[in-house]
């Protein structure tokens, strides 16, 4: 071995001697690239396109909760020939301004109308296809041979309108492979709408991949625009391009591939084995049978240890996919061999009962306050007053008692598919107070929440004992056992419970009334707030959080009060407005809103089913980033004039989440709150929408708010 | 195992040998000819510092045309650490360049001052190479972001040409005066203070001065550019029309017989009558669907039918019936403009001669840019 050593540094010596001028190494690479560049050039399609929108994304006029809006520029951009037929490829992004045409150009040829064949919505690739035969398809530049560090050139169309010239690059290196979930590649040349849809070049004049804007976080069309130029950026393997050129062919946008459901921990991403938290309606993991514990152990033979590790394995895959698939069941292993993935699009349906719950009861059992029309307990014959004492599902013989009240009634039918048929033992309503007790089960199908709003909804809503413990099952030989992590009764309601040091000092820790000028201590963030008067520490609260709209913050609390308070008075709610550091919200303020919510309504019983943020403007677009991103604490969004800047996030079932939706049909974003209602039904979040007449940017009317109030009332609907 | 060793050191040895660095020299030498410009400016967003390019012996030095400049306590930084007052000579908007002159005290106007400077460019001898072509690796020289001071050398970026073509620019609303080639490079020079930097080749050839923050309106993007050596400008002096190029405007710039001209005002008008009309411009960006065409019409005669969608006008690209009369005021009368319209999934090509509009037509209402002041 020494002697190999020796043997290898005379011959560097001697190459060392002789070494051509330094120069001349710039020269050759500069030439190869050339060359290289030259080579991909009659691959490289000119795109133009007519009419779209001037800006995309932001949801319009920016705020929170996401990149601004962008200007889509009107100049050419890049495609490139994946098919002698005349198919194109190229970055969704390149049409997400909604153009009404679109013109391709292949070097040495005419200039064509093209039509979008598909889009593939997990690589965001659009395949087009334009009247050209025996075009030339460039070749692929082996997936498995990318190496980190090789060269790259960046390649697009945008800068020099003649088609006819080598379309011009930026000169970088591979930076990473497998990136955005195992899908990209990524390059330090400069990545941009200048090049979006054009080849990412090896030096050998192969394609290494197609250029695309993309962000591990994001998804949608402009998601890892706001990274152009700066050095990462990403493109799809040119391999994994022309494997899914066929499927595009057939006309149907191909997306993600997924098994459909959610894991019991949704933010450990590293720590925790994946464990199957709720399975959606129509998908994959329940076709072939998982159940609500399952932990996932293997996927395709690679060990799957925690949920990066999953989003890896599967975020290359498209629906229709095969797997294998190892999961553990009650410690033993299970094998499900070709798994087809289901769609990303069959998003969670909320599974539903039809009711509302009588509120802060320790009696056994849940008091039904209300039956939805037309819903599962109203087909199976349930009545208010009624109380819902044990459900299972149909087959099971020993039902589960429910003792830990609404909330743990509403846990078990959060876990359960929306089409399952249950057994449900009621306590009949009795007719006259001497009445004997009757029992009796029911059959009923667990629906999916839809968003009917009650006209009226009956008075209580509370028993008034939210500070006692719930009874215990007086059966004999102890209380049932529950199955483990369904139903403990520690989860119930009274989590809320008001921390307080003595009674004396109750008083002083539940001010009531306006409170203005309140000071967070630990963020010196400001709110204000009102509880009314009439506060009950033994009933519990639900909560309207306001954020204000541009510079309004904290002037407006008198006029929120006074529109709120007798509603507040009625239906149990607190209102708290938080204020902006700045004039306008960002979104980087959301994590000091949230603490200093939590920190103000401490002293107080609060129904976390019922915490809602509400703004209009900036205010509501604040309010929508904060439904999305403080979902443990938000349970619905009450939004006048504002639109998701993104495409909506997925539907959990753990964190429910509802949506009220206000546009004014003069309000120049209608087009946007209307794409938002659009966005968060496909992912089968409920959500209202109301379009006012002759209304801009203006507060809403006395119906709609009338209907806000019911459904403020209606969030804890099981 | 021995050979493959061998062979391995071998391909090896070039990268590795020391002092190889091909660029050090370069930026050595092209260091020597920047100068950090200190000038006017520090509130709203604008920048009060900026960077150039030595062409004479003499502490003649180019600029962009900015805000920077607006001052009467212009200072500049010189590559030996001098720190100096300058003077500016004279500037052409349509070139986005400014002519300054490093002051030395005592000295008059127009009198040699005696700085004898070794380094600096001589804009004839460089507007003379050959142009840098799309894949040529590139220096731009600057003091971006005002990271040097007094004898500290500015920042070398090293990045690519990627083209050179015509900068379709935007500064805010308002549209970049230059509207010859320019290269476009994928080194990030368009933040702050780099304008006026010199960008050489690897060989220290100047080939243009970096320019100011813009966007590229085709792509919406920040754009990395430099307006070459030889850049020129065609000026209006009346009925006259003259071509100045970079180095005429230094050359009688230094004499002092440069004279800024008037800019003609935009014609404004509709231009050439074609006689189409369109669906209503409801959008940013409607596309321009042919709605009616008048009797007797350019458009008639020439076969286009409503329903049609105008699609290019003389090959540029037309995206909305608001580009389509951006287009056509810079038409007349009696000229022949080339059509292609969309009918069906087909493009159709169509010449058409521009006629006069009949009197009491109600012509087109663009809406235009503010003026700039």
């Amino acid at each position: 071995m020494p002697r190999t050593l020796i043997f290898a540094a005379v011959a560097l010596g001697l190459v060392a001697v002789p070494m051509a001028r330094a120069d001349d190494v710039n020269d050759a690479t500069e030439k190869a690239m050339k060359q290289a560049a030259k080579s991909v050039a009659p691959f490289v399609v000119k795109i133009e396109t007519s009419g779209g929108r001037e800006t995309v994304g932001g949801g319009g006029g920016g705020g929170p909760g996401g990149p601004p809006a962008i200007r889509k520029g009107v100049g050419p951009t890049s495609g490139l020939v994946v098919d002698k037929d005349g198919y194109i490829i190229t970055s969704t992004f390149n049409f997400a301004n909604k153009p009404s045409d679109i013109f391709v150009t292949v070097p040495g040829k005419d200039r064509k109308v093209a039509k979008v064949v598909a889009t593939d919505t997990s690589r965001m690739l659009t395949l087009l296809k334009a009247d050209y035969t025996d075009l030339p398809v460039p070749p692929a530049f082996p997936k498995q041979n990318i190496t980190v560090g090789q060269w790259s050139l960046a390649m697009g169309r945008s800068l020099d309108p003649e088609v006819t010239v080598v379309p011009g690059y930026s000169r970088g290196v591979i930076s990473a492979v497998g990136r955005i979930w195992g899908k990209a590649v990524q390059t330090d040349a400069k990545v941009s709408p200048v090049n979006y849809g054009g080849p990412l070049a090896a030096i050998d004049g192969r394609v290494i991949g197609v250029l695309v804007p993309a962000s591990p976080q994001g998804e949608g069309e402009t998601a890892g625009v706001e990274w152009y130029d700066s050095g990462i950026g990403f493109a799809i393997p040119f391999e994994d391009v022309l494997k899914v050129v066929p499927r595009l062919k057939g006309g149907k946008d191909v997306g993600r591939g997924m098994l459909g459901f959610n894991p019991k921990e949704p933010g450990e991403e590293y720590n925790v084995p994946v464990t199957i938290g709720s399975i959606a309606s129509d998908s994959a993991a329940l076709k072939i049978g998982l159940k609500v514990g399952d932990v996932i152990v293997r996927i395709d033979g690679k060990p799957v240890p925690h949920y990066s590790a999953l989003r890896h394995t599967l975020g290359p895959k498209y629906e229709g996919d095969a797997i294998d698939l190892v999961v553990t069941r009650d410690g033993k292993e299970m094998k499900f061999d070709k798994v087809v993935l289901g769609s990303a699009n069959t998003a969670f349906a909320q599974p539903f009962f039809g009711i509302l719950p009588m509120r802060d009861d320790p009696e056994l059992g849940v008091e039904i306050r209300y039956v939805y029309p037309n819903s599962p307990a109203q087909v199976a014959g349930l009545k208010v007053g009624d109380r819902v004492m044990k459900i299972a599902p149909v087959g099971v013989p020993q039902l589960v008692a429910i003792t830990g009240g609404r909330a743990q009634l509403a846990q078990v039918v959060r876990g359960l598919p929306v089409g399952m048929d249950l057994q449900v033992l009621v306590k009949r309503k009795k007719e006259k107070p001497d009445d004997k007790d009757k029992e009796e089960t029911v059959k009923l199908k667990v629906g999916a929440l839809n968003e009917e709003l009650p006209e009226k909804l009956p008075m209580p809503s509370t028993a008034g004992k939210a500070l006692e413990k719930p009874k215990a099952t007086p059966a004999p030989g102890g209380p049932p056992k529950p199955p483990a992590g369904r139903n403990k009764p520690a989860d119930e309601e009274k989590a809320d419970e008001p921390k307080k040091d003595g009674d004396e000092k109750e008083k002083d820790d539940t001010p009531t009334g306006l409170l203005t000028d309140q000071v967070n201590k630990t963020n010196a963030r400001e709110y204000w707030m009102y509880v009314p008067d009439n506060y009950d520490r033994n009933k519990s609260y639900g909560v309207i959080v306001w954020l204000h709209a541009a510079g309004k913050g904290g002037r407006d609390a008198k006029d929120m009060k006074k529109i709120w308070e007798d509603y507040c008075d009625s239906a149990n709610f607190i209102l708290i407005g938080p204020k902006s550091k700045k004039n306008e919200w960002t979104s980087t303020e959301a994590e000091e809103v949230v603490t200093t919510i939590n920190a103000a309504l401490k002293p107080y019983t609060i129904d976390r089913n019922r915490i809602v943020v509400h703004g209009m403007g900036i205010g509501g677009q604040m309010a929508l980033y904060l439904s999305y991103h403080a979902r443990d604490l938000v349970r619905g969004a009450a939004v006048s004039g504002a639109a998701l800047p993104g495409p909506a996030k997925d539907n959990l079932p753990n964190q429910p989440l509802a949506f009220f939706l206000i546009a004014g049909d003069k309000d120049p974003l209608l087009k946007e709150i209307q794409d938002t209602v659009e966005k968060v039904k496909a992912k089968k979040f409920p959500a209202i929408y109301r379009q006012l007449k002759d209304f801009g940017k203006e507060y809403i009317d006395q119906k709609t708010l009338d209907e806000l109030c019911v459904w403020l009332d209606s969030l804890d609907r099981i | 195992m021995l050979r493959r060793f061998c062979l391995f050191a071998l391909l090896l040895a070039p990268a590795v040998a020391p002092a190889a660095d091909p660029f050090v020299a370069v930026t050595e030498q092209t260091n020597r000819k920047v100068v950090k410009v200190f000038g006017a400016g520090g509130f709203r967003g604008a920048t009060n510092y900026s960077t150039g390019t030595l062409i004479s012996a003499d502490g003649h030095f180019l600029t962009v045309a900015s805000q920077t400049l607006d001052t009467s306590e212009l200072i500049v930084h010189l590559y030996d650490g001098r720190r100096m007052k300058a003077v500016v000579l004279v500037t052409e908007p349509e070139l986005d360049v400014a002519l300054c002159q490093v002051k030395v005290d005592g000295k008059k106007p127009g009198e040699p001052t005696g700085l004898k400077l070794r380094d600096y460019f001589d804009i004839e001898v460089e507007a003379k190479k050959p142009h840098a072509e799309p894949g040529d690796w590139v220096l731009a020289f600057s003091n971006l972001f005002e990271i040097a001071m007094r004898d500290e050398p500015v920042s070398v970026m090293q990045g690519t040409v990627m083209s050179y073509s015509k900068l379709h620019g935007r500064r805010g609303i308002f549209d970049f005066p230059y509207t010859g080639d320019v290269y476009v490079v994928d080194a990030i020079t368009n933040g702050p203070g780099a304008g006026g930097g010199p960008l050489t080749n690897r060989k220290g050839d100047l080939l243009g001065l970096i320019g100011r923050e813009i966007k590229n309106s085709l792509s919406e993007t920040w754009i990395n550019y430099a307006i070459p050596t030889d850049a020129t400008v065609t000026l209006r002096d009346g009925e006259k029309t003259e071509t100045v190029s970079l180095p005429e405007f230094v050359r009688l710039g230094m004499q002092g017989k440069y004279k800024p001209r008037i800019r003609p005002v935009a014609a404004s008008g509709p231009g050439g009558y074609t006689g189409i009309k369109f669906v209503p411009n409801v959008l940013d960006r409607t596309p321009p669907y042919i709605d009616e065409i008048m009797p007797g019409s350019p458009a008639e005669k020439g076969g286009l039918l409503v329903n049609d969608l105008v699609s290019f006008i003389d090959g540029e690209p037309i995206y909305s019936i608001k580009s389509y009369h951006e287009y056509m005021k810079r038409t007349r009368a009696d000229m022949t403009v080339r059509l292609e319209v969309r009918r069906g999934d087909n493009l159709q090509s169509v010449e058409l001669k521009l006629g006069e509009w009949p009197k009491g037509m109600l012509k087109p209402t663009v809406t235009l840019p503010p003026e700039k002041k």
